[in-house]
């Protein structure tokens, strides 16, 4: 492409007050080169709007240099097709987060002019992908359950084919087994009717189903994923563009449970999901002889909640207790019935389940730590209630229910960690001895759901608990397998009418993947983003630190060791670009090169100058608007620091700080998300494989003689606005102790 | 200690008007919101607690139900619709039916059908009685004091009187036993003199209900509570003056007019004799509390009014129809109809008698005893425990034992 530069600076919002308009408008003409340096009192208003249309049309102009607002606003304005539009943020980094009219805001605002025209000069527009096979947008649902027969449902009536594979015989899953549910408006307990959505999702021409059917084999990725189905003994492959997993749940294993809940002491001692099968198989009655129920007693988080046993609340345990205890008070009025707990959680409206059950004469005590004390078929629960400080003693109970959690079906399996490194163990011992980063290994277990010839593993990556989700708060449905999408209780414990909304949830987000897919376009959460990472093969090594590295398994790899990437899989953070040691992986629109030129591109005082230069990279996500924030509310933070946005920290290149020290630049700050269990990195692991990444980058300063101060990592939540003056104008504090970059000049 | 949970006692307390009891799930709330719980004696909360959980002995160990005076501020707080100040008054109805021995307060609260045939089967014995005794029928003009005199009355009056109190009396003396257990006699009797005036006191002022942020509710019962009392002892102690059986009598008090001979008819007293101004003053206080009271119970007015037991009903309407039927005796009196007010006098009593031989000793009205005293004796124990402490304090080792109780 012939590029045509126009640098167009607002000078509305108090930029025009701060900063020399002119001076700025011959650093644009002389340094950036630009054809046409244009300024406009409200760029972003119709008439500024129009007159950059105007240039295009009649100028000719392609690349527009847009120095205003940051880029995190008016993007919608300033979008012009079949142009490479770059912003340079001067209001709320330059104008009004530092000193207006003074010499360092100036050369700030000059320097910003410099990285924007380095970085649309190693740009290009991006070219969707393609990919050579044609591209199905059928999705496939693992499980019919309520989640599952849902997904299938909504898919289909959105007018696409549907896939349905359930490893049992008959659809309705574990709702199979349920007589009674508690869903909306939970002013009481209702028929189970998943026989009703069975039946919808049989009789529904778009929708495939096979029963008693299991997953053998899962290749490619969204748009061009091939699914080999086992079904009695026949294999059948569809091609399918994304995925829906509603695989569902198991109950907890009671063998496990602590020996005072009495499991297996008693025959009347039973879990929750007995009880379920009790009723659906001819009623509530006294398991040991079949007498009917005088006292019944349930003991809540039956090793839910317990570090040692099932660490997290299953939501649905208290719900489903109160929906027992009613139907018993329903059945038998005269039968007395406890409830102990240790706090009642009945998300949403199920709060008036809790009521209703009260008001039916359910007696409620709070208790931590009941014992069950059982002798042949009597038993008795002894409970500390917190609320009077005494011990309760409820005799003569005709059958205690123990609520146990859910666990999803993901958490069952061995780790496949283990099974990598049994493989390995087969392998030549010189290989294990290589130096590699300790890159921390996901949590994929070996669960035989969707078989899944990815190169990191044949299943999800869990978060925690095993459960596959990739951010449950922020991004529902998400997993880290791009284009699969989890729904139901496999995603988080839930009762029917949560799963209900999950199914539909999944089945949207599945829709969305394979509609942006056939364009070439990300998904979440880079939605939109044509660019996708290119390879230069030829100088590969195999050092198989992007396919290690890739948070979303987005790479799989020959025999050789070759990366095979599948562009539909990836999610364009370039985690990949920034793990490459010899920088093969570039975008079109986001490159080593690209980033490089930038850095160089500020210009770095002289040494007698006492101007020290500050590069920060900062993730786009979080960092990039708190520092927005900071401006937005006036707070002004160091001047020597120039901002360069990463995708995610996670493709921050160690050569970008070798390239900013031999620059002469006095340090580099890197911005990332917190990492960890409460991660909130939009992709997963970026800023924690910077940070590991970072532990080499100071040996080579080390050896470099350079000291190892001038880089530092700091993570920064975008609420941690407040505190981004404090770590800008420490870290300048620190360099001025470390002293002047010696290679200045050089 | 291990305690057994008694489903029943909810169900029980149905019966006594327990609606939204159950429906507490112990925020606390009420008590943080009551102005008038303390540290040493907290509620409604756990006084729920209590009636969930069936623990009868726990509740009747309990005074906190008469320390409590419905102002509503806990109900209308309540997150949940338990109505914590409602449960409070199931419990003071219950309470009252446990600390009566004889069983009848429990009849009278647990069945319409009881209740309202105790009235009408008392109201007709007086009726019958008063038919049967009397004195000389005056057809020319309207002498109550020839058709029944003040001195015959008297002795009727203190029959009534010594059958009540003894009632009354030995249920309140169950009361003090169950809420002060072996404290009854462990607390010395000089701090039981020392306490007593706080007694009177709180008989005659209700103080504690001046906390509570509704004050009209107070100032109501106040205005009930002293025209009751003026009235009952017009009519009780200086019907005839004083006590005539002892001769013990002041003519200028004498609250039922004499018969003068000469004048062939019951002597007026002037319009602004104190007697008379007593009078109006006892029938015009009652008439506003009953009938705000009554107004406020049909139109649910507010949370101590929405909900009303068959024995609520029946008190304020015995006590409008007894202030009704003693205005009409009194006009039918001064416009000297004799067979009018003759009958009239027979319905006042007919309703009169019934209200205070039922409701004083075995339902609502009782609580004229258990309130002042319960807010008295909790003085009595807070006095007793400070003591014990600061014993303690200067003897450490003495008696540990002791300071635990």
């Amino acid at each position: 492409m012939d590029k045509k530069l126009a640098t167009y600076i607002c000078t509305g919002c108090g930029i025009g007050d701060a900063l020399d308009i002119e001076q700025l408008s011959k650093v644009a003409q002389k340094e950036c080169k630009a054809a046409l340096v244009k300024t406009h009192p409200c760029l972003c208003g119709q008439e500024g709007v129009a007159m950059l249309k105007g240039d295009i049309q009649n100028e000719g102009v392609n690349c527009l240099m847009i120095a205003a607002c940051s880029p995190r606003v008016m993007y919608d304005v300033f979008r012009f097709d079949g142009c490479l539009v770059d912003r340079v943020n001067l209001r709320e980094q330059v104008a009004w987060s530092q000193k207006p009219g003074d010499e360092d805001t100036q050369m700030m605002a000059e320097d910003y002019l410099r990285i924007s025209a380095a970085k649309i000069g190693k740009m290009d527009p991006p070219e969707p992908y393609k990919p050579e096979e044609e591209i199905s947008k059928d999705i496939l649902i693992v499980g019919g359950g309520v989640a599952g027969l849902t997904a299938a449902k909504e898919v289909s009536k959105a007018g696409y084919k549907a896939v349905l594979v359930e490893r049992e015989k008959e659809l309705g899953g574990f709702q199979r087994k349920v007589a009674k549910i508690a869903t909306f408006p939970y002013k009481g307990i209702k028929d189970n009717d998943v026989e009703s959505l069975v039946q919808d999702v049989s009789k529904d021409g778009n929708i495939t189903v096979y029963t008693g059917a299991k997953i053998e084999k899962t290749v490619g990725g969204p748009g061009v994923f091939k699914v080999s189905i086992a079904q009695s003994g026949a294999v059948k492959e569809h091609k399918v563009g994304a995925i829906v997993m509603a695989a569902g749940w198991k109950p907890y294993d009671p063998a496990q449970l602590d020996p005072k809940l009495g499991y297996g002491q008693s025959p009347n001692v039973i879990t929750n999901v007995q009880f379920e099968e009790m009723v659906k198989n001819g009623g509530a009655k006294r398991p040991s002889d079949g007498g009917a129920l005088a006292n019944v007693a349930f003991l809540q988080c039956a090793g839910q909640r317990d570090p040692e046993k099932l660490p997290y609340c299953s939501s649905v345990c208290c719900t489903t207790s109160l929906k027992q205890a009613i139907f018993i008070k329903e059945t038998s009025p005269e039968a007395n019935v406890f409830i102990v707990f240790k706090e009642m959680r009945t998300p949403g409206q199920a709060e008036d389940l809790y009521r209703r059950a009260q008001e039916e004469g359910v007696i409620f005590i709070r208790c931590q730590d009941p014992q069950v004390k059982a002798s042949g078929a009597g038993v008795t629960v002894e409970a500390l209630d917190d609320l009077l400080g005494e011990t309760v003693v409820l005799e003569d109970l005709d059958l205690v229910v123990l609520a146990t959690g859910m666990v999803p079906v993901t958490a069952f399996g061995e780790d496949y960690a283990q099974v990598r490194a049994r493989m390995r163990a087969g392998e030549t011992e010189q290989k294990k001895e290589e130096e590699e980063l300790e890159v921390p290994q996901d949590a994929i277990l070996v669960s035989d759901i969707l078989n899944l010839e990815y190169r990191q593993g044949p299943e999800l990556p869990g978060l925690r608990y095993g459960f596959p989700d990739s951010h449950f708060i922020c991004f529902p449905y998400e997993t880290r397998r791009t284009g699969i999408y989890a729904a139901g209780c496999v995603r988080r414990p839930m009762g029917v009418a949560a799963a209900f909304e999950d199914g539909a949830g999944a089945a949207m987000k599945a829709i969305q993947c394979v509609e942006m897919v056939s364009q070439g376009k990300a998904v979440h959460p880079r939605a939109g983003d044509m660019s996708f990472p290119e390879f230069f093969m030829q100088r590969c090594t195999q050092c198989k630190r992007c396919t290690e590295e890739c948070p979303f398994g987005a790479i799989n790899e020959d025999e050789k060791g070759n990366p095979l990437p599948q562009p539909t899989r990836c999610r364009r953070c370039g985690v990949c670009m920034g793990a490459c040691p010899e920088r093969i992986i570039s975008f079109k629109n986001y490159s080593v090169g690209m980033i490089g030129e930038m850095i160089k591109s500020i210009e770095v005082p002289e040494e007698d100058e006492e101007k020290p230069r500050i590069v920060v990279l900062a993730c786009e996500n979080d960092a990039y608007p708190a520092l927005d924030m900071a401006g937005l509310r006036r707070m002004s933070y160091n001047a020597w620091v120039r901002v360069i946005p990463m995708r995610c920290l996670g493709s921050m290149n160690l050569i970008f700080i070798a390239d900013a020290l031999s620059k002469g630049i006095d340090g580099v700050l890197l911005l990332g998300c917190k990492y960890g269990d409460d991660y909130q990195c939009h992709f997963v692991k970026g800023s924690e494989l910077a940070n590991i990444r970072l532990s080499k980058v100071k040996e080579t300063l080390d050896r470099l003689v350079l000291e190892s101060d001038r880089v530092r990592f700091e993570t920064v939540a975008i609420s941690d606005y407040d505190k981004l003056p404090k770590i800008l104008d420490d870290f300048a504090e620190t360099l001025e102790g470390v002293g002047p970059n010696p290679y200045k000049g050089f | 200690m291990s305690i057994k949970v008694d489903p029943n006692l909810m169900k029980d307390l149905k019966h006594f008007g327990m609606k939204d009891g159950s429906k507490c799930f112990h925020c606390g709330n009420c008590t943080a919101v009551c102005p008038l719980s303390e540290t040493g004696t907290p509620f409604p909360r756990k006084l729920v607690k209590y009636a969930q959980m069936g623990l009868k002995e726990k509740l009747l160990q309990s005074s906190e139900p008469w320390l409590c005076y419905y102002c509503g501020n806990c109900s209308d707080n309540c997150p949940r619709g338990a109505d914590p100040g409602e449960t409070m008054m199931v419990l003071r109805r219950y309470l009252t039916s446990q600390y009566d021995w004889t069983g009848f307060s429990r009849k009278f609260y647990t069945s319409e059908k009881f209740e309202i045939m105790a009235v009408i089967v008392t109201g007709l014995i007086v009726g019958v009685l008063m038919l049967l005794i009397h004195g000389e029928f005056d057809w020319q003009h309207a002498s109550l004091e020839k058709a029944w005199p003040a001195h015959g009355m008297e002795i009727a009056d203190l029959i009534m009187a010594s059958i009540l109190s003894f009632f009354l009396l030995t249920n309140v003396y169950r009361f003090i036993k169950f809420t002060m257990g072996d404290l009854l006699t462990k607390i010395p009797l000089r701090i039981y003199a020392s306490q007593a005036k706080e007694l009177v006191l709180h008989f005659l002022t209700q103080k504690r209900w001046a906390k509570c942020e509704d004050r009209t509710q107070w100032v109501i019962h106040l205005l009930m509570m002293t025209g009751y009392t003026t009235a009952f002892i017009l009519v009780a102690v200086l019907l005839a003056g004083g006590l005539a059986v002892l001769g013990l009598t002041w003519e200028p008090l004498r609250f039922q007019r004499p018969f003068d001979p000469v004048l062939g008819r019951d002597i007026e007293y002037p319009l602004f004799h104190p007697i008379r101004l007593l009078g109006y003053y006892a029938t015009i206080a009652v008439l506003i509390g009953a009938t705000y009271a009554l107004i406020g119970r049909f139109r649910k007015s507010k949370a101590p009014y929405k909900n009303s037991h068959g024995t609520d009903w029946m008190f304020l309407v015995l006590l409008e129809l007894t202030v009704i039927t003693g205005i009409s005796v009194h006009i039918l009196r001064l416009l000297d109809i004799p067979f009018a007010t003759y009958a009239m006098y027979i319905l006042h009593l007919m309703i009169a008698v019934p209200m205070l031989v039922l409701e004083v000793p075995f339902s609502k009205w009782s609580h004229l005893a258990y309130r002042p005293i319960a807010a008295y004796l909790k003085g009595v124990k807070e006095k007793y425990f400070a003591e014990v402490q600061g014993q303690t304090a200067e003897a450490p080792a003495a008696e540990p034992a002791q300071a635990e109780a």
